[in-house]
């Protein structure tokens, strides 16, 4: 076996993203199907924090190319 | 961090910019392509497409808020005709209304001054009736005096003129007095 | 190569798994800093084409409109009502549609230049592009924050209101990081990484196949050399259904960012 060990961090690092992401799409669908006319703001702020959770995973798949 | 800045240090010397072996690393002729680019493309669309897919917006807008008017007008019109058609109709209504009062007002008028009429007649035969039985009362009232003036005159002259002693007479000129007036009376309801 | 192994599995010696080399093919000069690649040509061919699409698109434009201008519409629709007004607010969205127009456009296509024939690089996988695209997005929100609020009054607002005291220059710290490091950074990276990812995954599948197929002497391999390339159409598919997804994120979030920086509040 040859390879990597950083991409083995990075998928680590995917993983609470992956569940971040998913809860927080989670509960905007159950804000919209709950209250359908406040989607613009649930909007924003599913997205917002969407981007931030995802950071966590993009700073991963960066630094496993890093450290090489 | 102390592991960090080393390792991006070595990447960075052991390479030349935009080698392959880090791809995060920006190769510096392509981030001025990519900015050069990027910044034609956008003044491109900024001054030409956009303001165009606007204008054809903003016409757009103006039909449909010019149809939304002329819907609007023609509701208008259609709500006028309406309005004017139940005022028609109400009038109408409050016409027969007015006329079918004016009938029961002119038949109760009729009814009331048939009545009257009625009663009046009513009274004129019962004045004229009384009038009548009044006139014949007062008229035998007199003949019924006269009579007995003459009658009370005939049975004094008589009673005079015949002895009083004479009894047998006596009776026999009463028999006589009352037959008379008997038959006078007789005589007063047949000549009646 | 951090993928050999993969690859060292099925295809046996010899075949050479698809890495990060794949994307680095310098035109003219073989190297250095100022070398024209590949992917900067295929980025001037997508910024003419779009022009020129538009401009054709949008010669004739009528109130009710034909096939094209529907379609034309249908894209600016989607950036002009779904993302710039509903998330900059009516009052000044119209200021940033051409530029959200604009990324929207150049991404989706040097994108969708991924899976088209002739071209097949997706020029976003060159971190360069995503990068210089994020940067802007970068100097625009903040030169629109200090710009409504001073420096002092930008930097302050970066703090939610109603916190108490002490937590305020921990809050300050992270907001710090997450304006200046995490949202460029993370809007650069999300769309390299799903881009150089998904190409590489690509590639790994046709050319194993190709590799299965033509280059192994064994049968069981070349059967399975099939099923390979039947991943390989439908990971096309994927990457067009991501590729569109990136470019409508990305476009969202630079929306977000600006309209972070316009609104009120924090």
């Amino acid at each position: 076996m040859e390879g990597n060990i950083a991409i083995l961090g990075y998928g680590l690092s995917a993983i609470g993203p992956g569940i971040g992401v998913g809860l927080i799409f989670a509960a905007y669908i159950n804000g919209v199907a709950r209250q359908p006319e406040a989607r613009g703001m649930l909007q924003t702020i599913a997205f917002l924090g969407f981007a931030l959770t995802e950071a966590l995973a993009i700073f991963g798949l960066a630094l496993s190319f890093v450290f090489r | 961090m102390q592991l960090v800045a080393p390792a991006l240090a070595a990447a960075a010397e052991a390479t030349t910019p935009g080698d392959p072996s880090v791809p995060i690393l920006p190769h510096l002729g392509e981030m001025i392509f990519g900015i050069v680019v990027f910044a034609a493309l956008y003044f491109y669309v900024a001054k030409k497409i956009v303001p165009r897919l606007e204008k054809v917006y903003a016409e757009r807008r103006a039909a449909i808020e010019g149809n939304v008017e002329k819907a609007e007008r023609a509701q208008a019109e259609a709500q006028a005709a309406l309005e004017e058609y139940k005022a028609q109709l109400a009038d109408a209504r409050g016409e027969a209304n007015r006329i079918r009062e004016e009938a029961r007002q002119q038949g109760a008028a009729i009814l009331v001054e048939m009545r009257e009429q009625a009663q009046a007649e009513a009274e004129r035969i019962t004045t004229s009736a009384r009038a009548t039985i009044e006139a014949e009362r007062t008229q035998a009232t007199a003949q019924l005096r006269a009579e007995v003036g003459r009658l009370a005159t005939d049975l004094a002259s008589r009673i005079v003129g015949e002895s009083l002693h004479d009894s047998a007479r006596q009776s026999g000129v009463v028999d006589r007095f009352l037959t008379d007036l008997e038959r006078s009376e007789n005589a007063g309801v047949t000549s009646r | 190569m951090s993928l050999g192994m993969l690859a060292a599995a099925g295809g046996g010696e010899g075949f050479e798994a698809p890495g990060q080399d794949i994307f680095w093919w310098p035109l003219f000069g073989t190297s250095g800093a100022f070398a024209v690649t590949r992917p900067a040509l295929v980025l001037v061919i997508s910024a003419v084409v779009i022009a020129v699409v538009l401009t054709l698109a949008t010669r004739r434009l009528t109130v009710v409109p034909g096939k094209g201008q529907m379609l034309t519409e249908a894209g600016y629709g989607l950036v002009r009502n779904s993302i710039a007004r509903e998330i900059i607010g009516s009052h000044d969205f119209l200021r940033f549609v051409p530029l959200l127009f604009t990324y929207f456009t150049l991404i989706l296509l040097n994108n969708l230049f991924g899976v088209i024939p002739f071209f097949q690089y997706p020029t976003m996988g060159r971190i360069a592009f995503p990068l210089v695209l994020a940067l802007v997005v970068f100097v625009i929100y903040h030169f629109l924050g200090i710009k409504r609020r001073g420096l002092g009054g930008y930097l302050a607002s970066l703090i939610p209101p109603g916190l108490p005291g002490w937590i305020k220059p921990f809050v300050f710290f992270l907001e710090l990081i997450t304006y200046f490091i995490t949202r460029p950074v993370t809007l650069a990276l999300r769309l390299f990484g799903n881009m150089f990812a998904g190409h590489i995954l690509l590639v790994l599948f046709i050319t194993g196949g190709e590799y299965m197929l033509l280059h192994s002497h064994s049968l069981g391999l070349q059967i399975l050399s099939i099923p390979t390339f039947g991943m390989g159409v439908v990971m096309t598919l994927f990457e067009i259904l991501v590729e569109f997804l990136q470019a409508y994120i990305f476009t969202l979030l630079a929306a977000l960012y600006i309209a972070g920086s316009l609104a009120d509040e924090h």
